[in-house]
């Protein structure tokens, strides 16, 4: 099963840079597409069949179809989309920045990794049924707030794309 | 070639948080910004789910669902804003989104 995880990784790291160095949007959406299915594996090789199927619907098909949708809104022919950030202070900033971030979540994760140990796993992990009695046992209360939050999210999406604000 | 094991997974979703904070740090485009953030929320996700996978608690796997509310919210409101600023200022170059400063 390793060459299942090595394979999907590099897949992953791949399309994300990809994505990150893409001239235009929605070549660079492509790429996400690409991200989001191959984590999508990953979950499933991580024992998570429910949150890969929700990983595919929800942002491989809502949230990237939204995202491509405001791309070809916004995409004019005139207009410059693949202009770079030709100062060389961000670029390099934000490449000091990106890294040590990157070393500074490694190391810190590890660590609690090595705090926390590892477990034995139980033969029926990662049922659905098991998601939903804890969603509606112990997650009770965040599953309501999550719901409001959803439903102010809409209230002012609408509101904010009104013509004339 | 080694088992996979948590520091794998780590490393993993270390690298794809930072492809994604170097893209939201020098690109300009306002929707590949949105974009490296929901690469960075992805690699999150992906540590939660590993680090569930490997200590047998299923309640990585839950948080990892409200995750995904939040971010269908945060997209929502924010391609709301992006075409609002749009129609204000005709463009997606995050530099001319300086209404603020002046």
């Amino acid at each position: 099963m390793d060459i299942y995880f090595w394979f999907f990784a590099l897949v992953a790291v791949a399309s994300g840079i990809f994505m990150v160095t893409a001239r235009e949007p929605l070549p660079g959406a492509l790429g996400l597409l690409t991200t989001f299915i191959s984590l999508a594996s990953l979950y499933l090789h991580l024992h998570a069949p429910l949150v890969a199927i929700f990983q595919i619907t929800i942002y491989a098909g809502a949230i990237l179809v939204l995202v491509v949708f405001v791309i070809m809104l916004l995409m004019t022919p005139d207009e410059e989309l693949s202009v770079r950030q030709y100062n060389l202070s961000y670029k390099s900033m934000g490449a000091i920045a990106g890294v040590a971030m990157t070393a500074l979540l490694l190391v810190g994760v590890r660590g609690i990794a090595c705090i926390v140990g590892e477990k034995a796993m139980p033969s029926d992990f990662g049922q659905p049924g098991l998601i939903g009695k804890l969603l509606y046992s112990d997650f009770l209360l965040h599953f309501e707030v999550v719901s409001v939050l959803l439903l102010v999210a809409l209230v002012g999406a609408i509101y904010i794309s009104k013509r004339n604000l | 070639m080694v088992a996979v094991t948590l520091n794998h997974y780590i490393l993993l979703a270390s690298v794809l948080f930072g492809i994604g904070a170097i893209g939201f740090v020098t690109r300009r485009n306002a929707i590949i910004l949105f974009m490296s953030v929901e690469l960075m929320l992805n690699a999150v996700n992906l540590m939660l789910v590993a680090f569930s996978r490997f200590k047998a608690d299923m309640a990585g796997q839950v948080m990892v669902l409200f995750i995904y509310a939040v971010a269908a919210a945060e997209v929502a409101v924010g391609l709301a804003i992006l075409i609002s600023l749009f129609r204000h200022v005709k463009g997606v170059d995050i530099n001319r989104f300086n209404l603020l400063k002046h």
